[in-house]
């Protein structure tokens, strides 16, 4: 087992990488001289030479490469050109708990939603329950996040006035509030993924409970909710986690919306300010660190299979 | 000649109104008699925390370096200006603000008072020193202003004692007023000398100034914070305790924001939700049509806009009603040349009858249209991008107005900064644009289109306009300037490297919570007389 989680953690590390390659790519492929973005509009040849060789832009591509992963590994990010802060302690400390807290409080909503509906959807399989629950997930689905979030907050925060339409507080400071500040953007978040957790619970639960040791559990007597809960719920769980770790970058992606929309000062908004501000350091920084956050949670959720099925230790 | 000293007297006196230089006067008389005997200030009980949403984009708070005009909403509460933008609700002036005084000794030099004992933030003394630190770093400090064309002229600041000074020009230059204005002219705004030093780089994010409000904090993306100033040398102001400029992308959240009550005021409103605020009976929206123009610009340098007929054609081929009711809702006023109505002195309200300018006229268009050189059916491409203060909204009703006249509009949307990209290497044939937060011809007209001007992206050139512009900098009569700037724009209009569409309104809105907002026609967004009822 230790050998085949060694293995997972190497090939994270040959993704990690080629992820890099990419996101360093991407900034020498992008068009616009960093120099001259930072410079702004008058500058001398004489500044420019300066600041490029302060960047190290005058060197090889491939010295270019390493140095910037050196300084990335050690958390030397640079500083933002727009905003003259260090981009590390910016996205580290300030954006990235944001989007963390929404991610998942937005997951736990899901699991909360989804799972429960999901369950009940394939024990009343076919019934109007079940037909109900299948359209509630796919409207979900197919509701865009930035106007199911506009519509919440005309509804919610606007008429009923019972949710703040907008902003973050954070709830490790003041709990109750942050958390009523989260209420609209997680649900917002999280629509999209209640109607794929409800989906996926639901195809495989349906599967599990036709299985022999469903019926056998049946036939010893056991309580029906013991044994959907205990014995069937044990058996969804492999795929539920993997649905919830691949579709971690679907959220990722909603929750750039979703900042937006709350007006949330975490790496969506970031993101997108970077993108719009030609801030090729910056939107690096924050492709290689949520490229980052989607493989770990991928490496997690294959080593969390041993735990989850007992079958997979043997070997 | 007449003595030069009166003329340029009488010519202050209508540039400033007469009121203000009364009063200017009266407040340097004021400060020199019993100045030194009375606290500068009296002390007044702020009270208070105003939330404005920002929806605008800002770059940095140094006055200095900003591009952006929701950065110098914010600036100018920080901040003060030598000269500030006055509106009394038809006219716009220049009035002293950290001068007590300001008088023209003679056409080429301005001798300014300062009002005494003014501190910045930090403690230190706003002097005449700290004048001419701020003015030399605008003209040829490192990294270089771009606002330091607007000092270009100055040739040297002569201290005479700790509050007076006088700035020597190499020519009369009828554009001081606005430079020197700490809010649109940005060159004019003083910052403390000490924490430019102290922050170097870092100035843009921790300014100090000598304004109604100090600044605390700002946290990216989320909110800018601003405290009283209780030392404030306007007595009685700011009425405020704490002001934030809540930093909100979305216009629509902000708008809900303000509506439920989380937010008490927005420093702008996009046109499509003005509708919806004048039917909400809590918030007062303050907006008049300001100093700005909107146009569809063409390519002079490349085919097919090469060919001044055709750029004619398309003058004329544009229904500017369509255009101002489906684009502009019907907020935004007809633009029949650049120069635009807070322009006191310049602006022609009759210019619709005067028959000067560019409007629809199709059968005109269609003349000029048989003029062009290449009679086909000509193709263009017309780059959009979401812009202020419409969109896309314009190019998509004047596509098919050129097709009335043979010209196939092929609509291309871009990202922004690609946009911008694409203007300034002038790889385009098509654009609509906008300038915005003009006060003075010179601005509205020079860098826009002289030979290789700055903001010349159309590539149009002409001897005669450069010449005529050239000679109103340095005419300080209104009307002989304002008869030059006629003359050019003329020029420019009959040549048309631009198609004129609409002067238009730029909204604040506040809750019925708040009251005191001076409104002033430059976008500014002054909050020193706001209070809460």
């Amino acid at each position: 087992m230790l050998r085949q989680a060694s293995a997972k953690i190497f090939q994270t590390l040959v993704v990690l990488v080629i992820v890099s390659i990419a996101s360093f790519s991407l900034l020498k492929l992008a068009p616009g001289d960093p120099v001259v973005l930072m410079l702004g509009s008058e500058y001398s040849q004489d500044s420019y030479d300066e600041l490029q060789a302060q960047l190290g832009l005058d060197q090889p591509v491939a010295l270019q490469y390493v140095r910037w992963l050196r300084d990335f590994v050690t958390g030397d990010w640079g500083n933002s050109y727009v905003a003259k802060t260090d981009i590390f302690a910016f996205v580290v400390t300030q954006a990235l708990p944001v989007t963390l807290t929404l991610t998942a409080c937005a997951i736990v909503l899901a699991i909360l939603i989804g799972v429960p509906l999901g369950v009940v959807s394939a024990v009343r399989k076919d019934s109007a329950w079940d037909v109900g629950i299948a359209a509630f997930a796919l409207t979900g689905t197919a509701f865009p996040s930035f106007f199911l979030g506009i519509v919440l907050i005309w509804f919610f925060a606007v008429k009923v006035g019972f949710f703040p339409v907008m902003g973050f507080v954070a709830p490790w400071e003041d709990f109750w509030s942050g958390m009523l500040h989260l209420v609209l953007p997680a649900l917002t978040l999280s629509t999209f993924f209640i109607g794929m957790i409800v989906r996926v619970t639901r195809a495989a639960m349906v599967e599990v409970l036709e299985q022999p040791y469903i019926t056998a559990a049946i036939a010893r007597g056991e309580p029906h909710r013991r044994v959907i809960w205990v014995h069937g719920f044990r058996n969804i769980l492999m795929p539920l986690v993997t649905v919830i770790g691949l579709q971690l970058g679907a959220i990722l992606q909603g929750a750039v919306l979703t900042e937006t929309v709350f007006s949330l000062p975490g790496l969506g908004q970031m993101l997108t300010g970077a993108v719009l501000g030609r801030e090729y350091v910056l939107v690096q920084a924050g492709v290689m660190l949520t490229a980052t956050l989607f493989i770990l949670v991928n490496l997690a959720v294959d080593l969390s299979y041993p735990f989850l099925d007992p079958r997979l230790r043997a070997r | 000649m007449h003595d030069h000293k009166a003329i340029l007297a009488q010519h202050v006196a209508v540039r400033l109104g007469r009121r203000s230089v009364l009063k200017g006067m009266g407040a340097g008389l004021f400060a020199a008699t019993a100045g030194a005997a009375l606290p500068a200030t009296a002390q007044v009980a702020q009270s208070g925390h105003l939330r404005v949403g920002a929806i605008t984009p800002i770059d940095t708070l140094d006055p200095h370096f900003t591009f952006r005009l929701g950065s110098v909403q914010i600036i100018s509460n920080i901040c003060n200006g030598l000269l500030k933008v006055v509106y009394d609700g038809t006219t716009v002036s220049f009035e002293p603000d950290l001068a007590a005084t300001w008088e023209l000794e003679d056409d080429r030099t301005h001798a300014f008072t300062l009002h005494p004992n003014v501190m910045f933030h930090d403690g230190t003394p706003c002097d005449a020193e700290a004048v001419r630190f701020n003015l030399m770093r605008v003209k040829s400090g490192t990294p270089a202003s771009p606002h330091g064309w607007k000092l270009e002229k100055l040739e040297e600041v002569e201290i005479i004692d700790a509050v007076t000074f006088k700035l020597h020009f190499s020519e009369p230059y009828a554009f001081l007023p606005v430079a020197l204005t700490g809010s649109i002219g940005r060159a004019g705004t003083i910052v403390s000398p000490t924490a430019v030093e102290t922050f170097g780089e870092e100035f843009g994010r921790n300014p100090v100034g000598t304004g109604p409000f100090k600044f605390v904090s700002w946290e990216q993306n989320n909110s800018i914070e601003l405290v009283a100033n209780e030392d404030y040398f306007m007595e009685g102001l700011p009425k405020l305790e704490r002001v934030s400029f809540m930093l909100i992308d979305e216009p629509s959240t902000a708008l809900a924001a303000l509506i439920s009550g989380q937010i008490d005021a927005m420093n702008d409103c996009p046109m499509q939700l003005t509708q919806q605020v004048m039917a909400m009976p809590n918030l007062t929206m303050y907006g008049r049509v300001e100093g700005n123009y909107t146009y569809v610009g063409m390519n002079t340098q490349r085919a097919p806009f090469d060919d001044v007929n055709l750029r004619r054609a398309v003058a004329y081929a544009i229904d500017r009603n369509a255009v101002l009711q489906q684009a502009y809702f019907g907020l935004a006023k007809q633009a029949f040349s650049p120069i635009s109505p807070p322009m006191s002195g310049f602006y022609d309200e009759n210019i619709a009858d005067s028959g000067r300018g560019q409007f629809y006229d199709l059968e005109k268009a269609k003349e000029f249209r048989a003029l062009a050189a290449n009679q086909e059916v000509i193709e263009v491409t017309y780059l959009m991008t979401e812009n202020p203060p419409a969109g896309t909204r314009v190019a998509q009703i004047v596509a098919p107005l050129l097709a009335e006249i043979g010209i196939k509009v092929n609509l291309e949307l871009l990202e922004n900064a690609a946009w911008t990209q694409r203007l300034q290497d002038r790889d385009f044939e098509m654009v609509d644009f906008f300038w915005t937060a003009d006060l003075d011809p010179d601005e509205t007209l020079f860098p826009e289109f002289r030979t290789d001007g700055a903001w010349n992206y159309w590539g149009w050139s002409n001897a005669e306009f450069d010449s005529l512009c050239t000679q109103a900098q340095v005419v300080l009569d209104v009307a002989e300037r304002s008869r030059l700037y006629n003359q050019a724009e003329d020029i420019m209009l009959a040549e048309a490297p631009i198609a004129m569409l609409a002067h238009f309104p730029l909204y604040k809105v506040f809750s019925n919570r708040v009251q005191g907002f001076n409104y002033v026609p430059c976008d500014l967004m002054n909050l020193d007389t706001v209070s809460f009822t």
